[in-house]
């Protein structure tokens, strides 16, 4: 989704009112309870938030410039990688195996089988269309942002074909965004 | 409320962007590789062995015209002093293991012979900077002078280099004194090391300088 993305592509930026506000960091209160002792840091209640509109219908969700997160629509807001690697026990983890990383990092889905090979993890609890970080046999840490088209255990059972869809991955638009000025 | 988890302060890559650990899947592994060893060393445990046995097996294919420019050296070398030797000798193998780094302090020309395909080489001068000497100056003088190809480039620890195209190695020392006459020779001596456990020769031929500072002039063949 990210994979041409730059700053042309945002079609409006503007600071929301208070109780868009307010909703959006409900949604990502639930979505990621691990956060909600952080929220206050990352979305402070004083600073605007801006909610950048880019084509395709994606969201992005900047506070002091910095890109945090971003949905599709109305779906669930997702981390950036970057804020992710900060707290990166907020989300569903899948694992692929070490032969996937290079097709994962040119921006490909995520296959099945990648993830129920031996160097795969696969957590039975993820359900079908659920965000989740996508990391890799023999790293630490996550590189890319999934949302899974099927449940884990579908993914095991078919075990073809596309399994989780490749939100956002290391070295990707959305990752050389640091800043959005 | 939940205690507060703090942000984990993740290392990435300052060359790719990437974290570390995923640098040897960026778009340049290779232009990462002297960042790394570097800065994260543990996570690519193999990287400095391996930049050594690439160094080993280039060496093992040139041995011959290693040998060849020993012969020649040896004369040149007459006038060495064995105490002043072996300690020139102890730096040059202290210094490399750590990345050729640690060279800012001190005022010395190195002059360094490269060689690719076992006949063509460049050779390397690094440090006349710090004499005052204009690189790009420098650079036109050695092109002209030796009638080849010179350029300043960025070294491997961030510093400016002049490659210059051919072996001029030994002409290029009275070159530079005569026309720098700020860097003067006062001894030369010539040391072939061998070092740690690699098939690693270093060639090296050393020259001290005393000008109001004491100056070196090193040539290594590495
Ligand atoms: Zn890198």
């Amino acid at each position: 989704m990210f994979k041409k993305f730059s700053s042309e592509e945002v079609s409006a930026q503007n600071q929301v009112k208070a109780s868009v506000q307010r909703k959006i960091r409900q949604s990502i209160a639930d979505e990621y309870p691990g956060l909600e002792p952080v929220l206050d840091d990352l979305l402070p209640k004083k600073s605007p938030l801006i909610v950048v509109k880019c084509q395709n219908h994606l969201n992005l969700v900047v506070v002091n410039n910095v890109p945090l997160f971003f949905n599709i629509r109305d779906g669930p807001y997702m981390p950036t990688l970057r804020l992710l690697h900060q707290y990166p026990n907020i989300m569903k983890k899948l694992q692929v195996d070490r032969g996937a990383i290079k097709f994962v990092l040119a921006g490909a889905n995520i296959m099945c089988p990648g993830l129920t090979s031996p160097g795969g993890v696969l957590d039975d609890e993820v359900e079908a269309e659920t965000p989740v970080a996508i990391m890799a046999e023999g790293k630490q840490h996550a590189l890319a942002i999934g949302f899974t088209k099927i449940s884990a255990k579908d993914i095991r059972k078919i075990n073809k074909g596309i399994g989780v869809d490749n939100m956002h991955y290391l070295n990707d638009g959305l990752w050389k965004m640091e800043h959005l000025d | 409320m939940a205690d507060k988890p703090q942000p984990v302060r993740l290392l990435y890559c300052a060359v790719c962007s990437l974290p570390a650990e995923y640098c040897e899947f960026g778009p340049d592994f290779e232009k990462c590789k002297p960042w790394l060893i570097k800065n994260a060393p543990e996570i690519y445990p193999n990287l400095l062995q391996e930049a050594n046995e690439k160094e080993a097996e280039k060496v093992s294919e040139r041995l011959q015209s290693v040998g060849i420019s020993a012969g020649g050296a040896d004369e040149a070398a007459q006038p060495s002093q064995p105490g002043e030797t072996s300690s020139s000798k102890k730096e040059e193998v202290k210094r490399l293991p750590g990345g050729k780094i640690k060279k800012k302090e001190k005022l010395e020309v190195v002059i360094e012979k490269v060689v690719r395909n076992r006949r063509k080489c460049i050779t390397v001068v690094k440090g006349l900077e710090l004499f005052g000497i204009k690189l790009t100056d420098a650079s036109k003088k050695l092109g002209k002078k030796f009638a080849t190809g010179a350029s300043v480039v960025k070294g491997p620890t961030e510093k400016d280099q002049i490659d210059v195209q051919g072996d001029i190695a030994y002409d290029v020392v009275e070159f530079i004194t005569e026309t720098w006459p700020e860097v003067i020779e006062s001894s030369s001596s010539l040391v072939l090391l061998s070092y740690a456990s690699m098939l690693h020769f270093l060639y090296s031929l050393v020259f001290s300088f005393i000008a109001q500072r004491t100056i070196k002039f090193g040539m290594t063949s590495v």
